[in-house]
């Protein structure tokens, strides 16, 4: 879709251990932790400082990587308090907070005259703020990693079939076939399309709470989050 | 793998569908999100009939298993519970159809006919209460009217919900009182524009902000309602002389006409005859 | 107390009260012992009679009809006896006597327990009266 965006943290990378995401950096692993925050923050963040700041391709890609570089050093996840906010918003703000900071330094660099970067508020033209931009890249990336998740599965346990009447009618690009129409398709009966269908959702609903799992602090916060994403 | 707005859209809503294999239930549609969980239509296979089928995470059920046990005629009944094969429960009930309360009253609806209504509801909470449930989100989005005028309150219990703004009560921790504030703010929200200062001073009294000023149960507070549709003097309300004098104008309206009439008889005829 | 004794009761008390009123009427005031006395005994039987309406007819209505058309009936007859013995007095005995039936019929049917099988032979709705 977006070459700009092709550049991104390593993502695709099923989660070993069901770890929540401060257990991993409790545990003293917080580059593990990064990098699975990165997957699945990288393209929301860029996006979101692409619309909240109005930056350029260039200055949006080095910002995020900026961000998430010194993430560490910043101590950005031993600030997090989960008793407060999600992670997703307290990322959000932190992302806002080292953008601005990024600007004031780069403002004291310049002398006067030149060009000023005024955060920009403007909506979409479907009225889409950009924190609001911000949660439905989080979602979309989510999912797409899911999706990943749930091909590379069946792959590995022989359920290519199943995969294959799922991708037909659930990632339909425009109108979805009709079951009858799926069944012809690949050679099996309606109610197999129902089953495969079924459970390749049901599949999909777990690796995406494992992925939410993965950047959540704790079973609370994943509940939340679950209920968030289903309203 | 990029995906698109519609396919997302798509997606969150059917990972959200739950998967009904090992159950005797055939999801057919969503009809509704309540306070504990969503809603949908299903059909029980055995029985062939349709049921409306509230699936939701377990670890908030609250007191909502309490709600089964109790039968009353404004209680949903249930029918079934049961696990899902993701880790989500759920409990078959009677499917409602009819109207939530708030489009019922949206339409062109008796004053009498809204206040059966309320008592519908009070008769159910008052109920339940005895036995130690309260509800916690009263709200006419969880009222509901059926087909045959018959009313049922909904979504009984809901440990995790904040509330509702404007029925929600003020107190921190909810008690049977805080469902009779919220029963005096359905009250309010159902009555029409003009109503009568005697209705809108029960709601007052059942939404006082000190729990020890509204009414006791939802029982006294249907008494203060009967008392005002029998034209009698309301608790809730201190009212005018006036009004009470013509309260019992209209309550002995005829008795009061027949008097007259006797005594414009007696002063005709006496004007009669001493002309 | 049943319909029959709201009936005679009243009856009673408000014919007395109406034979009363003839003390307005100063060349009546010599025998108006018996006006009362008189009247008294009219509201009774219309009493009565309205009182066993009641019991088989629950209407406010027809019960109002039903003693007014009672009370007009008896205070003719009084009248016609009344007229008997020299200046008639049609029109004072009479209106009244058909508003004070009204009133009686009314009482019946508003008070006192029905039959005790819990059913009068025939019931007509009211409506907005």
């Amino acid at each position: 879709m977006d070459p700009d965006t092709a550049i991104g943290g390593p993502h695709g990378q099923f989660p070993s251990t069901r770890v929540s995401l401060l257990e991993a950096v409790s545990a003293g692993v917080p580059n593990e932790a990064l990098e699975r925050v990165a997957g699945l923050y990288w393209k929301p963040v860029y996006r979101f400082v692409r619309r909240k700041f109005g930056l350029n391709n260039e200055d949006a890609k080095d910002l995020t990587q900026s961000f998430f570089a010194s993430a560490i050093e910043r101590d950005f996840f031993g600030r997090f308090d989960a008793a407060k906010a999600s992670f997703r918003s307290y990322l959000r703000m932190a992302v806002e907070r080292f953008a601005a900071g990024q600007y004031t330094a780069a403002r004291r660099q310049k002398r006067g005259g030149g060009i000023e970067f005024e955060p920009l508020e403007e909506e979409s033209a479907a009225g889409e703020s950009a924190e609001q931009l911000f949660e439905r890249e989080w979602q979309r990336q989510l999912f797409a990693l899911a999706l990943d998740d749930l091909r590379v599965y069946c792959d590995e346990s022989g359920k290519s079939l199943q995969f294959q009447v799922f991708e037909t009618y659930d990632l339909a690009a425009d109108a979805r076939p009709s079951y009858a129409a799926v069944a012809a398709q690949y050679g099996v009966a309606e109610t197999s399309v129902t089953n495969y269908l079924a459970w390749a959702r049901r599949l999909l609903r777990g690796f995406v709470a494992e992925r939410l799992r993965g950047v959540t602090s704790g079973e609370r916060e994943l509940g939340e989050e679950m209920r968030r994403l289903w309203t | 793998m990029d995906v698109s707005d519609r396919v997302l859209d798509h997606l969150r809503h059917v990972s959200a569908l739950p998967d009904l294999t090992g159950t005797r239930y055939d999801l057919e549609c969503e009809i509704g999100r309540g306070g504990m969980g969503v809603v949908y239509r299903a059909r029980d296979r055995q029985l062939g009939r349709v049921v409306a089928l509230k699936v939701f995470d377990p670890a908030l059920a609250g007191e909502a298993q309490v709600i089964a046990q109790i039968e009353h005629p404004g209680i949903v009944p249930i029918y079934d519970s049961g696990a899902l094969p993701d880790g989500r429960a759920f409990y078959a009930m009677k499917l409602v159809t009819g109207a939530r309360l708030d489009r019922y009253v949206a339409g062109t609806v008796s004053l009498a006919e809204r206040l059966r209504i309320v008592r519908r509801i009070g008769e159910a909470v008052g109920f339940a209460h005895r036995r130690g449930v309260i509800h916690r989100d009263l709200k006419p989005q969880n009222v509901m009217v059926g087909e045959f005028g018959e009313v049922y309150v909904m979504d009984w219990g809901v440990a995790a919900v904040a509330g509702t703004p404007g029925f929600r009560a003020p107190e921190a921790c909810l008690d049977s009182r805080s469902d009779i504030y919220a029963m005096g703010a359905l009250v309010q929200f159902i009555l029409p524009q003009s109503s009568p200062p005697a209705l809108r001073a029960i709601a007052a009294k059942a939404m006082s902000a000190e729990p020890s000023k509204r009414y006791s149960d939802a029982a006294a507070m249907l008494a203060d309602i009967d008392r005002f549709q029998e034209g009698l003097a309301v608790e809730a309300w201190a009212e005018p002389l006036w009004h009470r004098l013509e309260r019992f104008g209209s309550r002995n309206a005829v008795l009061l006409w027949l008097l007259g009439a006797y005594a414009a008889v007696k002063f005709a005829i006496f004007f009669l005859r001493n002309l | 107390m049943n319909k029959i004794l709201v009936g005679l009761i009243f009856g009673v008390v408000l014919g007395a009260l109406d034979g009363a009123t003839a003390w307005f009427y100063p060349e009546t005031r010599p025998v108006l012992g018996g006006i009362m006395v008189g009247s008294s005994i009219k509201g009774m039987v219309v009493g009565l009679l309205s009182g066993w309406f009641a019991r088989k007819v629950r209407s406010i209505k027809w019960g109002i009809v039903a003693g007014a058309s009672l009370g007009l009936l008896f205070a003719y007859i009084v009248a016609v006896m009344d007229a008997s013995s020299g200046k008639s007095h049609y029109l004072e005995i009479m209106a009244p006597g058909f508003v004070v039936g009204g009133i009686v019929g009314f009482l019946t049917q508003h008070m006192g327990n029905p039959p005790v099988n819990g059913r009068a032979e025939t019931r007509i709705d009211v409506g907005s009266l």
